[in-house]
């Protein structure tokens, strides 16, 4: 059951808990079988996906509604900017040697999400952003970013611009 | 193409997104600029990194258990899918079939709603087969993906696959494995396809599974196909035919088989 697997792993990322994912991939289902005849056989597992996602904010929404709070675009960009743009402190994280999978536990809902999609399921950006509901540009910008969050990169700082609309 | 038109681009040039024009000029880019290809570099190694040490998670057991039984315990999900999937069989042939009655049975226990959702998808395609080696194909491909019966003998070992495959039938297919083109060998199976029994070889490629059938005789189709979603590419080389199933991109079935038959070719 390759598919429920890529559900469960979706879900264990995004809730960064096993019992809580073990919840929400069985939401998931329980969905999935309703909506069976909404099935567009060629993309189950985006699909299939699609409504893990689903079930994942609407569980967040009762279990965890500040996480969601915090993730709407302003505050997104704020504690991105706070977090790791500046220099020193990527050096900091560095030096602490964090775990990478660590790292990506801690980062934003909205930039883990998309980074899960793409380099744990190698889905496309077409398919992210029906997924995720977002456009392919936004798509591409998050995951730049997700990226250079991971690296503690100075090219953040680019790309920080670059997204909130300044243009070099 | 400098920097600033080339730097964003980086992310999607490394995640195969770019169109083959684009495409060339980032590689053009890369070749001479430092800064940017060391950019690239570290999208590579860090794409590395997440595969090597950020787990990626499978259903526990328990959970895998749990949907199992949910599916079975649905009620509402069973009239309408027996219906469905019997409905068109029933006018066709006055009575449904005995290999379709575990449908309207509603022995589903054994299926996984994810599976369900194939497994309805599997009988409409299934119903089509007798008249398409097109839609057999994919359903064997479809069948064999969702069960447990993926690859009868599992090996990455090519003289292990090919006496298992030659045991069983009246030809003995040409087996290699792939992995340093990128489809590495999974295993075989036999399979039957327009009647005949035919060997399997399971490649692997990313996420994708590739089945490809091999007979020393012509499968009665087209040369490339799509079907639901999943490709179907054919040709006929080296004396043998080969038919590629797969739900990767078409690009993709046919490099595969390229590589196949180069390979049938040198030996």
């Amino acid at each position: 059951m390759p598919h429920l697997s890529a559900g469960y792993n979706l879900a264990r990322w995004l809730a960064r808990d096993g019992h809580d994912a073990e919840d929400i991939v069985q939401d998931a289902c329980m969905r999935a079988l309703k909506y069976i005849d909404s099935l567009n056989r060629s993309e189950a597992r985006a699909w299939f996906l699609t409504i893990v996602r689903h079930a994942f904010y609407d569980w967040c929404e009762r279990n965890r509604p500040a996480e969601i709070a915090h993730d709407d675009g302003s505050a997104l960009e704020a504690a991105v900017d706070h977090n790791a743009i500046d220099p020193e402190q990527s050096a900091v994280r560095r030096a602490e040697s964090k775990v990478l999978a660590d790292a990506v536990a801690e980062l934003p809902l909205a930039f883990r999400e998309v980074l899960i999609l793409r380099e744990m399921e190698e889905l496309s950006y077409k398919e992210i952003a029906r997924i995720a509901d977002i456009p392919i540009g936004t798509v591409m910008s998050r995951l730049a970013r997700a990226r250079a969050l991971l690296q503690g990169s100075p090219r953040l700082r680019a790309i920080g611009e670059r997204t909130s609309g300044g243009d070099r | 193409m400098n920097c600033d038109h080339a730097q964003p681009l980086i992310d999607a040039y490394a995640d195969g997104e770019l169109d083959a024009l684009r495409r060339l000029f980032v590689e053009k880019h890369l070749r001479t600029c430092a800064r940017c290809a060391e950019q690239h570099a570290e999208l590579l190694a860090l794409r590395r990194r997440l595969r090597a040490e950020a787990p990626y998670f499978a259903a526990p057991a328990a959970l895998t258990e749990r949907v199992r039984a949910m599916v079975a315990s649905t009620p509402a999900a069973r009239p309408a899918r027996a219906s469905r999937v019997t409905e068109p069989l029933r006018r066709l042939s006055g009575r449904v079939p005995p290999r379709w009655q575990w449908v309207s049975g509603g022995a589903l226990g054994g299926c996984a709603a994810t599976v369900l959702a194939f497994v309805v998808g599997t009988a409409v395609i299934d119903w089509q087969a007798s008249q398409n080696m097109v839609a057999q194909a994919v359903s064997r491909h479809v069948q064999a993906t969702l069960g447990d019966r993926l690859v009868a003998v599992v090996s990455s070992d090519q003289h292990t696959v090919k006496p298992w495959l030659s045991a069983r039938l009246d030809y003995s297919p040409p087996v290699h494995d792939l992995a340093s083109d990128g489809f590495p060998l999974l295993g075989g199976r036999l399979d039957t396809l327009g009647g005949r029994k035919v060997a399997t070889l399971v490649y692997g490629y990313r996420k994708h599974t590739i089945d490809v059938f091999v007979q020393p005789d012509a499968f009665d189709m087209p040369s490339s196909k799509e079907l639901r979603g999943f490709n179907v590419a054919h040709q006929r080389a080296a004396g043998w035919d080969w038919l590629a199933v797969s739900d990767a991109e078409p690009q993709v079935l046919d490099t595969c088989l390229a590589k196949l038959i180069h390979a049938a070719t040198a030996h």
